[in-house]
């Protein structure tokens, strides 16, 4: 989905943003169009800046964030059709989740009786109707992030922003959590930013991801490009580990050891067929061979390092 | 009967988005909301419910001893003796309007930082101006109320005492806009205090603590403190008085000194410099509350 003007839904060009002794972001472009995408960086590496930027709340030093086409900290309306969820506690304890979200829906402008529908509605599709009427604070850490989610979304924005929204779940509150986001972008039709140190849920749910180190932007793209620029073969065998390395050496293959097994870059033919010669060479009886993508944790780490 | 309940799935909002207006008016409805414990537990309804009650009640007072003091005395008897009534209420009542706006206020502004819940406001088509001042207006509204209805039942209950009601109004019709005047000035006076105390804290019973034992403990220091030095210096001091400051502006909405600034040394400057201290004291603590607020988003 693109923006009325035909604009990418976020469009982030040439932004630096530097406080005093600080340069956040430095010289930072992107464009997101539809669909989930994975922001990732350490902790400093100016992803809550961006987000901030995008959503009005700080000028970049230089350069222009738009969302749907508008400067949000220019024309606080395009807030309207935006979302977010932050990282850190904003629920109040002693309200129902039904009237937190009519109000929240009243506040980014919708008429009250929509406001209050939309919140059951909402609800119900992260699954806490039948809670609707307790009040927050009695709520589980999992359901407290699912409101969280819910005020994100119970206006209908355009664009989602998610800042870590698996922090502090447990591994099945996790899980339902990124069910929910791919949900959020699938079903409900509304494209989602989301940023988490967790790389193995930004794999699991972006379509695309954005890297930034220390304020800049170190590389972005879809994942499954990322993940097929790195596919490897896994290779293990029960003697005559080293034979088989040099035999792979000496065929030019690029090979390292990893745990019990040996890993191969690249999985095009003539790479199984130099693992096969090697083996045969090295007379290494084969355990286990099988093609493997290499983790975006491994992909983020090289990256980082060679920036 | 039997029916079915279909699944319809997510539907997107093609209606109306009414902005930052509806925005304003949501918050500010919350802010009501929040200063009379609406919405939310038992307890949080004592504190407002009980102070707009004892509020009400010194004006039911007012009346009951106006009302006897003409059954037992007669008319015109009684309207020889000084008894109670409008320009003497906010006098005798500043104390509990203060502590009313020490408790309740912060809740407006406190709770709302420390929960986190603003920065949800602020990524809403919401600046932090249009914030705090939607929520200041709510605390007017809730403050204005409860320093006119106690002067509404005073009103009615000296008009019905009367012998003849329609004599009374006729005679006594412009201590209306008086009270309401003269209660808008104490309303905004406490509302910009609390909330201003409220916006530099995220736990509200500090910033109560703090309010209560400013405007009470200012109001002795002061007064004994110009007692003793005596001349324009101690008049000076006894303008910091904080509970009477807006006392002072009722006393000349009413035209007549009430008994809460008769020992008062400022009551006798000039009317000018009274009005502009009180003014003084709403517009600046607003200035600052709104410039802790505005700064919030560029």
């Amino acid at each position: 989905m693109q923006a009325a003007t035909g604009a990418p839904l976020l469009a982030v060009e040439r932004v630096t943003k530097q406080y005093k002794n600080v340069r956040a972001l430095d010289d930072v472009s992107f464009t997101i169009t539809d669909g989930i995408t994975g922001i990732l960086g350490e902790n400093g590496a100016g992803k809550s800046t961006i987000i901030k930027i995008l959503l009005g709340l700080l000028h970049p030093t230089s350069g222009s964030a738009k969302i749907l086409g508008l400067d949000a900290s220019r024309d606080v309306a395009a807030r309207a059709r935006v979302g977010y969820m932050p990282e850190h506690d904003c629920l109040p304890s002693e309200v129902s989740a039904a009237e937190f979200l009519t109000h929240m829906g009243e506040v980014s402008g919708l008429p009250p009786d929509v406001a209050r529908t939309r919140a059951a509605d909402t609800l119900r599709h992260v699954g806490l109707f039948e809670e609707r009427y307790r009040a927050i604070g009695g709520y589980s850490t999992g359901m407290k992030q699912r409101v969280k989610l819910c005020q994100s979304l119970v206006h209908d924005p355009a664009f989602v922003f998610l800042d870590e929204p698996t922090a502090g779940l447990d591994p099945s509150g996790r899980e339902e959590m990124l069910t929910l986001i791919r949900k959020t972008h699938r079903e409900f039709g509304i494209s989602v930013l989301f940023s988490s140190h967790l790389m193995a849920d930004v794999e699991r749910t972006c379509d695309r991801i954005i890297i930034l180190q220390g304020g800049r932007l170190v590389r972005s793209g879809e994942v499954a490009q990322f993940t097929r620029e790195t596919e490897t073969v896994f290779i293990e065998v029960d003697t005559n580990r080293e034979s088989l390395v040099s035999a792979l050496e000496r065929r030019g293959v690029v090979v390292t050891a990893e745990g019990g097994g040996l890993t191969v870059q690249g999985t095009d033919g003539s790479v199984f067929d130099q693992v096969r010669d090697a083996l045969v060479e090295a007379e290494a009886p084969l355990r286990r061979m099988a093609p493997r993508r290499r983790e975006l944790t491994e992909l983020f780490e090289r990256e980082v390092q060679s920036k | 009967m039997t029916g079915t309940v279909f699944d319809i799935g997510y539907q997107r909002y093609t209606g109306a988005r009414e902005g930052r207006s509806r925005g304003r008016k949501a918050v500010f409805k919350d802010g009501i909301r929040i200063a009379l414990g609406l919405g939310r537990g038992g307890r949080a309804k004592i504190l407002p419910w009980f102070s707009i009650a004892a509020l009400s009640g010194l004006g039911l007072i007012f009346a009951l001893m106006a009302g006897a003091a003409k059954a037992l005395a007669g008319t015109a008897q009684a309207a020889k003796m000084d008894l109670p009534s409008h320009s003497d209420y906010n006098g005798v009542a500043a104390v509990m309007m203060f502590v009313f706006a020490a408790l309740v206020g912060p809740e407006l502004l406190c709770r709302d930082r420390r929960d986190g819940v603003i920065h949800l406001y602020l990524v809403r088509p919401l600046t932090g101006t249009d914030y705090v001042a939607s929520r200041w207006a709510a605390f007017l509204a809730v403050m204005t109320a409860a320093a006119w209805v106690p002067q509404i039942i005073l009103f009615l209950g000296l008009s019905m005492g009367d012998p003849r009601p329609a004599d009374y109004l006729a005679a006594h019709w412009l201590d209306v806009p008086r009270f309401l005047a003269a209660g808008l000035a104490m309303s905004a006076y406490t509302t910009t205090l609390a909330l201003l105390v409220a916006s530099f804290t995220t736990r509200r019973a500090y910033a109560s603590v703090f309010l209560v034992g400013l405007f009470v403990i200012t109001t002795p220091f002061t007064v004994g403190l110009s007692q003793e030095i005596e001349g324009p210096v101690g008049t000076w001091i006894s303008m910091f008085s904080l509970t009477s400051i807006p006392v002072h502006v009722n006393d000349l909405i009413f035209g007549e000194i009430s008994e809460m600034t008769d020992k008062i040394p400022a009551r006798l400057l000039p009317a000018w410099v009274l009005v502009g201290w009180w003014l003084a004291w709403v517009v600046v603590p607003g200035m600052v509350l709104w410039y802790r607020y505005r700064k919030l988003t560029p």
